[in-house]
């Protein structure tokens, strides 16, 4: 115990932690980071000359009404079936899988709010459906 | 000099020097700080269209336009408020100047009538763009619902 000499006292801050601050610091923000990725609907829109005829027979047709109800039509069948958007998916399916060659075409009434439209296109896009026309309600029911 | 003899040897030290990773810490630190890039325009106020289906777009940032529509109509394009007759003139050079990369995200308050979003689209084709996202929040949804 003698023999030992004194321990002097030090006048450096020790930093040898500072290190570990700082990767603490990195770390936390590398994690909390977020980046705002954008999610949607995607959709392919035609080319501004591009037309093309589909037969009537392959089309299901989707009116939105005002109200959000979806009045649906097959092809040259006059008869017509109201359901809610959330239904849209399953009748898709449905019709998809006796005509793969189907085409939905969705007609909005002009003033109904776009939520509708979102609504019935995210219907479709849970039910894989590929190809979908989207359009304005041009006889708005009374 | 004639106390040299008495010093005592510095004995070697065993530890590996620890003061410079600070350093290189905060360098690493303010190198993500500096190159980390935020969206360019401001956010809107809008009610979001909720949807289950909604994916991410596949696209890199910088080919990514919003464009945002009110529920009044008015459409922002980069923070500028823009008539509804002129977004095919703005958006036409900036879809050229990507490559014909450019996917545009349609940011509609969910409560637009149909009509105005049917003009933008209008607007968008004779654009000559293609790739169009509805930008919505996704809705998550009960997994029994689902099936």
């Amino acid at each position: 115990m003698l023999t030992r000499s004194r321990r002097s006292v030090s006048g450096e801050i020790p930093v040898a932690s500072t290190a570990d601050i700082a990767f603490l610091l990195l770390i936390f923000f590398l994690v909390s980071t977020t980046f705002p990725k954008d999610k949607g609907l995607a959709i392919v829109l035609p080319a501004p000359s591009e037309q093309v005829e589909v037969s009537q027979r392959d089309i299901l047709h989707l009116a939105i009404r005002l109200d959000g109800v979806v009045e649906v039509k097959r092809g040259e069948s006059q008869q017509i079936q109201e359901i809610r958007p959330r239904e849209v998916e399953g009748l898709w399916r449905q019709e998809f899988a006796s005509n793969p060659s189907l085409v939905a075409a969705i007609r909005t009434h002009p003033e109904a709010p776009y939520r509708f439209t979102v609504d019935v296109l995210d219907a479709l896009q849970s039910a894989n459906a590929q190809r979908i026309s989207l359009q304005l309600l041009e006889e708005p029911a009374p | 000099m004639i106390s040299k003899g008495f010093q005592k040897r510095s004995k070697p030290q065993a530890e590996i020097p620890g003061a410079s990773l600070a350093d290189m810490a905060f360098l690493l630190l303010i190198f993500f700080m500096v190159s980390t890039r935020f969206p360019r325009d401001e956010d809107r106020r809008i009610e979001w269209a909720v949807a289950s289906a909604a994916k991410r777009i596949d696209a890199k940032q910088k080919d990514i336009l919003n464009v945002w529509l009110q529920r009044d109509g008015t459409v922002y394009i980069n923070d500028q408020r823009l008539e509804m007759d002129v977004v095919s003139d703005v958006v036409a050079p900036l879809y050229e100047g990507s490559g014909e990369a450019l996917v545009i995200s349609v940011r509609g308050d969910r409560e637009t009538p149909y009509a105005l979003v049917d003009q933008l689209q209008q607007e968008l084709v004779s654009a000559g763009v293609v790739r169009v996202v509805f930008a919505s929040r996704l809705e998550q949804r009960m997994q029994g619902q689902r099936r």
